[in-house]
């Protein structure tokens, strides 16, 4: 792997601490630099903190859910408004993604998620080539 | 067997153990330990697990899961330096002048106040130090009005904060020049805030879990409130977020101290960015928006 | 100086409670402010779990959504908690996830349900009852678990359940923790989940 090229940086915002460490697992192994958050609100502190070229969102978590975030993140000035955004759900209905696209997001993927799938997605979220 | 090291004052508590703590923590405040903070942790872990007794970190973590005896408060309040002196976490003050009152200040109509609260204020630090901050930083600051209410919960407290008499420790943040300009020294070494400027505070009694006494106290443009929210149960600091929410004018923002979110208690607040500081704004106008 | 002295403050008016039709009918109001503030006050009038609930499926206002689990919360798990946990079936993410913050505050009058609802045909009501065991005590919650993990076929279930189980961190969770990663070897996230709980547990001191 060419270490001189510049990692991406991942949010991973999930309120299982399980499953932010699985996603981190996956894709630290795959030059992606990983911070944190566990809701929408902590999310939106952290993405006006930090620039990340990419974000994993949760749909259900408390205080402020994954449709939420993204409406809010989609609604502001700026490049927060385009972030790529891969959402991750439990729920698989055709409503439960029309909400996610609706909302913001660039990919739907239904839990359990693999960890190849989170690369390829997250690769071409970002541009990586695998 | 013992399981705390009293010659060091370290827990014997293995590392999954701290781990394990701290995304405990992480989960109900948000606040974030990194890897290097270990031994700390683990010195306050020792010291919490010596006052509740706990002959085990297995003990102790099914105490602090239960919010027994409110350990949640007590293990934060170890990690935690809750020294109140004056121009404590000076980098909101920099962030109300440079940029919050530059928002608000031109909305304001020709004698339309604007309204600063601190709350809790304790014995008067933190009002004083908001006040003393214009003064000295904010080049408009005789082109409006500005009250600056100092609420607590606690009477004794807001006596102290009305008299105004400070030890040379509160004031250890102050240039000699400021405190010469606006304390008196007095005999037993002590000092006392000039009458001229204690006269422009407010101190009320409030409890800002209370929607009845907050509701008494309304309108403000921007709100202090720091290092308290997280002390409280979920319950309790969900309806406090409301009560300071329905304190402040559509627009109006809220500070909260350095390590403390509001992403463990609400939504209600629009989260901004501002050089200085994480500020919490209510929403301007139709709040459908 | 030119910090201004403000006179003290009024006192706060004593007036009579209004009627709590009329609040009740606030909530329907097309202010947005007014059915804020009426949410907000129906926190302190003891039977008005019903009405809130009622107002909780029209109302299009995150802000107001919120104000009104406040209140249900301050009214308390016996009034409220009925009226809550059909929320959790609910198609609205708002509203599932406002049921489910609103009844973990109320422990004692979710502890004669969670039995069922961890029994629920339904495998997202499964993952909210597992989430509402987190404020359970820990050998509540581990039996509970244990018991469930034994005979739970989805794995985002098995999941949630891991996931607390690894917060409360009690070797007696390994072996039905064991049987559950045998179970579902082929599922990737739950053998990682389940490797990593174990693996903390056998680093945890008894």
């Amino acid at each position: 792997m060419d270490e001189t090229v510049a990692k991406s940086r991942v949010l991973v915002i999930d309120d299982s601490a399980m499953v932010r460490r699985y996603i981190r697992d996956a894709l630290e192994r795959s030059r992606f630099e990983v911070q944190e958050a566990f809701n929408g609100v902590e999310a939106m502190e952290r993405v006006l903190s930090t620039r990340f070229d990419l974000l994993v969102v949760d749909v259900n978590m408390p205080k402020m859910d994954g449709y939420a975030f993204l409406h809010a993140l989609r609604g502001r000035e700026g490049e927060l408004a385009t972030i790529p955004a891969l959402m991750t759900s439990t729920e698989a209905g055709p409503q439960d993604m029309a909400a996610a696209y609706a909302a913001g997001a660039n990919y739907y993927l239904v839990k359990p998620v693999s960890q190849d799938d989170l690369i390829r997605y997250a690769n071409a979220l970002t541009g990586h080539s695998p | 067997m013992n399981r705390i090291d009293i010659q060091r004052g370290l827990a014997d508590v293995t590392d999954e153990e701290v781990r394990r703590l701290c995304e405990f923590v992480y989960r109900k405040t948000g606040m974030i330990f990194a890897e290097e903070k270990r031994y700390y942790i683990n010195r306050r872990l020792a010291e919490r697990m010596a006052a509740t007794e706990s002959t085990s970190f297995q003990v102790y973590f099914a105490t602090l899961r239960a919010d027994a005896d409110n350990e949640i408060e007590h293990l934060i309040n170890s990690f935690t330096v809750n020294e109140t002196y004056f121009y404590r976490e000076d980098h909101q003050f920099r962030c109300l002048t440079s940029t919050l009152l530059e928002v608000i200040a031109p909305k304001k109509r020709a004698g339309e106040p604007v309204r600063i609260w601190s709350v809790p204020c304790s014995t008067g630090e933190e009002p004083y130090s908001i006040a003393i901050w214009l003064l000295e930083n904010w080049d408009k600051v005789d082109r409006y009005e500005i009250e600056i209410v100092g609420s607590d919960i606690d009477t004794t407290a807001l006596r102290a904060a009305e008299t105004g008499i400070y030890s040379e420790r509160a004031l250890m943040r102050l240039s000699q020049d400021l405190i010469a300009r606006y304390f008196t020294r007095l005999d037993d070494g002590r000092y006392r805030i000039l009458p001229d400027l204690s006269d422009t505070i407010q101190f009320t009694r409030a409890n800002i879990v209370d929607a009845a006494q907050t509701g008494a106290h309304r309108n403000f443009d921007v709100i202090f409130c720091r290092n308290i929210l997280m002390y409280f149960d979920d319950t309790s600091r969900r309806l406090a977020a409301e009560n300071l929410y329905e304190s402040l004018r559509p627009g109006g923002f809220m500070c909260l101290g350095h390590t403390e979110s509001m992403s463990r208690i609400t939504s209600l607040f629009d989260v901004c960015r501002f050089s200085d500081a994480i500020v919490y704004r209510r929403p301007l106008g139709d709040p459908h928006g | 100086m030119p910090l201004k002295k403000r006179e003290s403050s009024h006192a706060p008016e004593g007036r009579a409670p209004e009627p709590v039709e009329v609040v009740v009918g606030e909530l329907r109001h097309p202010d947005p402010e007014r059915r804020w503030s009426a949410a907000r006050r129906l926190g302190e009038r003891p039977g008005a779990a019903a009405a809130l609930a009622a107002a909780l499926p029209g109302e299009a206002d995150p802000r107001i959504l919120e104000a009104i689990f406040t209140s249900l919360i301050r009214l308390g798990g016996e009034e409220s908690a009925p009226f809550l946990l059909p929320l959790l079936r609910s198609d609205e993410a708002a509203l599932r996830l406002g049921a489910i913050e609103a009844l973990e505050a109320m422990p004692a009058a979710l502890a004669a349900h969670i039995e069922g609802l961890l029994q629920d045909p339904d495998s997202d009501v499964r993952i909210f009852a597992v989430e509402l065991t987190r404020k359970m005590p820990a050998e509540q919650a581990l039996a509970l678990l244990c018991r469930m993990l034994d005979r739970e076929d989805h794995p985002n279930v098995c999941a949630a359940a891991v996931d607390v189980l690894a917060e409360i961190g009690s070797a007696d969770a390994a072996p039905c923790l064991d049987r559950c990663r045998a179970r579902f070897a082929g599922q990737a996230f739950l053998t990682f989940a389940i490797t990593q709980a174990l693996d903390g547990l056998s680093r945890t001191a008894t």
